[in-house]
């Protein structure tokens, strides 16, 4: 959720830290932030007039309140304990003052309350649909978003401040019996269409729910995703009929995806919003469409056939303590509480806290126990060791004998190669690979061996090995069952596996096998390698080394390997032969470039009367 | 004879095994094709989550409702469901360390199969301050630095609190690239009492944490490797450097 600066700072009196620091204080007791941008340029050197824009990525448990400025604002007002300067959803006016006058002129009908489990209609009329203000325009443009007119952007601003989409209707495209009109939240009948606002015509399915114009059985949006044209609001607009709803979170998913159509509004309700949020968005679209458009409210009509009972979560106060591993006074709890604007009774040793209606990830002791360890700030607990263990483990047999086939097969110089488990052909496969590349699982760990040991030989120079061996200790999947195998294949012997259980056994305690001493992976070259041999004849009693060192300081950096791979005497004079492996990191060598630097090599050995065989 | 190499995903996996091991935690395994009901359900993902998408789970045919396994987490519930069954009760200490699949791309730092280490522990008195403690000497031994810790707010259906954990290398003996800065290492959590209960243990007693961080990327921070697709690359020109 994109979260300006500016916008924000309207929720406080006093004034708020800077965009990092915001970043800070969500980090670390909220949510990740993907990025923070300047979207306007301060005027003054001290910061002032700018602004920024947060990007919060909001958890999926708090897609419920936090896909909105509203809920953020709670969350710095609790995480920095500056109080809000007013909260959209403490208008002062009580649930029922909150949508007066009733109107019949409206009326609303949901077919099946599963699917929908609140529809609010609001009718205003005489309103004067033009452009936005410059501050509306603004903050939208923080969002992303173009302004259209000053009632959808209305909508669409209480949207983003509460979180509670809405869509706004020309009740004029409506048709009227007996001078009211009438709304049904239904499932698409098979073979409706709707034109959207966005010029394309949606083919619906039945278990889609729409909008409907029940007087004209004409479906005029699509539920809790997009709008149609049809009843669309344009500058000749005089009367709307506002819809604040809540439709069911997977149902609008569903349409969404099968549409291909996900919106503001829809990744709202794909989060499952509280149907408390409607009357309190209703509200606010109103107030702000009267003074913007101007008008007159003639009523609403609300569906509300079974508003959910407020949520009571018992916690003991000792229990964050248990869980947190540090104490957590009741002070604390107390004051965390406040801060998120909880409301609670005490009695004891007992916690009873009224869960507010938005917050719908609230449902269990473990949940109020992460609002209190994450407001008072993770840093908070300490680093404690687990207790000595009293027995020593038990041994797993799978990985005993794993580790027995590592250590016996790199002790006769193999080393261990892990491959895909995918494969051309096999007995099972997964239904939905990416690019269908290989979507069998391997019956053998053979071909993926025969595979390795063919790319491994072309470098054999280069790895100074005398022969490649390989192994691999893996899971396939043969004869019905999955089974872990230790395979082997050498250039001299073709590649064949054995079950790991033929090498399982009883073992009381674990060998401590050596690990890796490398400090630092070195990458290599993707070019190819050429290879130089040179043998000479020596002084007896010259080192390989001291020779080795001349060869390396003339063959230049390019040499990347030199091995001695044969000595012998003869009466004084000592024949030694190496092996010179040049490489390019940036190219493929030439011949002719080799050639050049093993002249330097000539030269070097030359100079010192070594004769070359 | 010169000695062959093991693959640096298995001496890191010998070496966690190694630290776990003096720290009291059994190494489970289990299989690579997983049910749904230990993969997601009984660590309380629920049907509609994004997750058990096509797009991020592989599934099996001819074999509804099993899947790839796409994190070791599983096997937190296949063990605590054995035990129970056994009437062994907690504690538990357990580290799962295996390969994992995700339907995704593959690039420089993602790949369809990668390797996890699971790590749990369930008891009366097993606190998150454990879990920042037991994480401390983990690392501390894999780095061979001192090691600061910090735990950041996250979200897992399987546990409550979740948190993503950093680490930041603070030795003088550390690799430049890495001293002072804080590196995400995964995410971890304490277990969600419906997960416990889905074992068959009584969430008012018993409670504990678990965390599963990449065994690739703890390599990568470790060596300095800068291509996840080496680990599968089969190539000796990388397995032979350690």
């Amino acid at each position: 959720m994109k979260i300006s600066r500016d916008w924000l700072q309207k929720y406080f009196h006093a004034p708020l830290p800077s965009a990092e620091e915001l970043a800070d204080a969500l980090t670390f007791h909220a949510f990740e932030i993907e990025s923070v941008d300047p979207i306007r340029e301060p005027a003054a050197s001290n910061g002032a007039g700018g602004d920024w824009v947060l990007d919060v990525k909001i958890t999926p448990n708090r897609g419920h309140d936090c896909l909105s400025y509203r809920g953020i604002a709670k969350e710095i007002s609790a995480i920095l304990k500056l109080p809000l300067t007013s909260d959209p959803l403490d208008v002062g006016l009580t649930k029922s003052h909150m949508l007066e006058p009733m109107t019949d002129v409206v009326s609303v009908l949901i077919e099946d309350t599963g699917l929908a489990s609140r529809y609010i209609a609001g009718y205003v009329k005489g309103v004067k649909v033009g452009p936005s203000p410059e501050w509306l325009v603004k903050r939208l443009e923080a969002m992303g978003q173009k302004s259209i007119n000053n009632v959808v952007d209305a909508t669409n601003f209480v949207m983003f401040n509460i979180g509670q989409p809405l869509h706004a209707f020309d009740a004029a495209k409506l048709t009227a019996t007996d001078g009211s009109y009438a709304i049904e939240v239904r499932k698409a009948k098979e073979g409706e269409k709707l034109l959207a606002l966005d010029a394309k015509e949606y083919a619906l399915k039945p278990g889609m729910l729409v909008i409907v114009d029940k007087n004209a059985d004409s479906p005029i949006g699509i539920a809790g995703v997009k709008g149609g044209e049809a009843a669309g609001i344009t500058e000749a607009t005089t009367q709307i009929i506002l819809e604040s709803a809540n439709f069911d979170g997977a149902s609008v998913r569903k349409t969404a995806k099968a549409l291909n159509l996900r919106t503001d509004a829809s990744q709202r309700f794909e989060q499952v919003i509280s149907p408390e949020l409607s009357g309190f968005g209703m509200r606010a679209a109103v107030d702000l469409i009267l003074k913007l458009a101007g008008g007159e409210l003639v009523g609403f009509a609300d569906a509300y056939p079974k508003p959910p009972t407020p949520l009571q979560v018992v916690l003991q106060s000792s229990h964050p303590t248990r869980v947190l591993g540090t104490e957590v006074t009741k002070e604390t709890i107390r004051d965390v509480f406040t801060r998120l604007d909880f409301s609670y009774e005490e009695t004891d040793d007992v916690f009873t806290v009224t869960v507010p209606p938005e917050r719908l990830d609230i449902q269990i002791p473990e949940d109020l126990i992460e609002e209190i360890a994450r407001i008072i700030g993770y840093d908070a607990i300490p680093a404690i060791q687990l207790s000595t263990p009293e027995t020593p483990v038990a041994v797993n047999t799978h990985f005993y004998a794993s580790e027995r086939v590592r250590e016996d097969l790199t002790a006769l110089g193999y080393s261990e190669v892990i491959t895909s488990v995918f494969a051309d052909k096999g007995e099972r496969a997964v239904i939905n690979k990416i690019d269908s590349f290989r979507p069998f699982l391997r019956t053998t760990l053979v071909n993926g061996l025969n595979d390795a040991l063919k790319k491994n030989v072309q470098n054999k120079d280069l790895l100074g090995l005398k022969e490649v061996k390989l192994f691999e200790i893996g899971t396939v999947w043969k004869e019905g069952k999955e089974e872990i195998v230790a395979g082997i294949v050498t250039e001299k012997e073709s590649a064949h596996e054995e079950p790991l259980s033929m090498y399982m056994k009883e073992a009381a305690a674990y060998d401590t096998l050596p690990l890796s001493e490398t400090q630092r992976y070195q990458t290599f070259s993707r070019y190819p390698s050429i290879t130089r041999d040179i043998a000479m004849w020596v002084p007896g009693g010259t080192r390989a080394e001291e020779v080795e060192a001349i060869l390396k300081e003339s063959a230049g950096e390019l040499c990347v390997r030199i091995d001695l791979f044969d000595e012998f005497k003869k009466e004084d004079k000592v024949s030694f032969a190496f092996r010179l492996v040049f490489q390019s990191n940036e190219k493929t060598l030439t011949d002719d470039e080799a050639n050049r630097h093993m002249q330097a090599v000539y030269d070097a050995v030359d100079k010192r009367s070594w004769k070359v065989r | 004879m010169e000695r062959g190499h093991i693959h640096p995903i298995s001496s890191l996996i010998r070496e966690a095994n190694q630290i776990f091991s003096g720290m009291g935690f059994t190494f489970i395994d289990g299989p690579l094709i997983e049910s749904e009901w230990y993969n997601f359900d009984a660590l309380n993902v629920p049907k509609d989550h994004p997750a058990r998408d096509m797009q991020d789970t592989f599934f099996i045919k001819d074999m509804p409702e099993h899947v790839l396994r796409t994190h070791t987490s599983g096997l937190q519930i296949r063990y605590m469901t054995e035990q129970v069954k056994k009437g062994i009760l907690p504690p538990y200490r357990v580290i799962a360390p295996g390969k994992v699949f995700r339907n995704e791309a593959t690039d420089m730092t993602h790949e369809a199969e990668f390797f996890q280490i699971e790590g749990l522990a369930v008891g009366e008195h097993i606190t998150l301050a454990h879990l920042k403690g037991t994480m401390t000497v983990f690392f501390k031994e894999i780095f061979k630095s001192s090691v600061e810790i910090r735990f950041r707010p996250s979200f897992f259906p399987f546990t409550e609190p979740s948190i993503e954990v950093d680490m930041r290398l603070t030795g003088g003996d550390a690799p430049e690239k890495l001293r002072n800065k804080w590196i995400e290492i995964g995410g971890a959590g304490m277990v969600h009492p419906k997960v416990l209960e889905n074992c068959g243990l009584d969430s008012k007693k018993y409670q504990g944490w678990a965390f599963g961080p990449g065994l690739d990327r703890i390599a990568m921070l470790k060596w300095g490797i800068d291509d996840i697709r080496l680990m599968h690359s089969a190539d000796l020109r990388f397995v032979n450097q350690f």
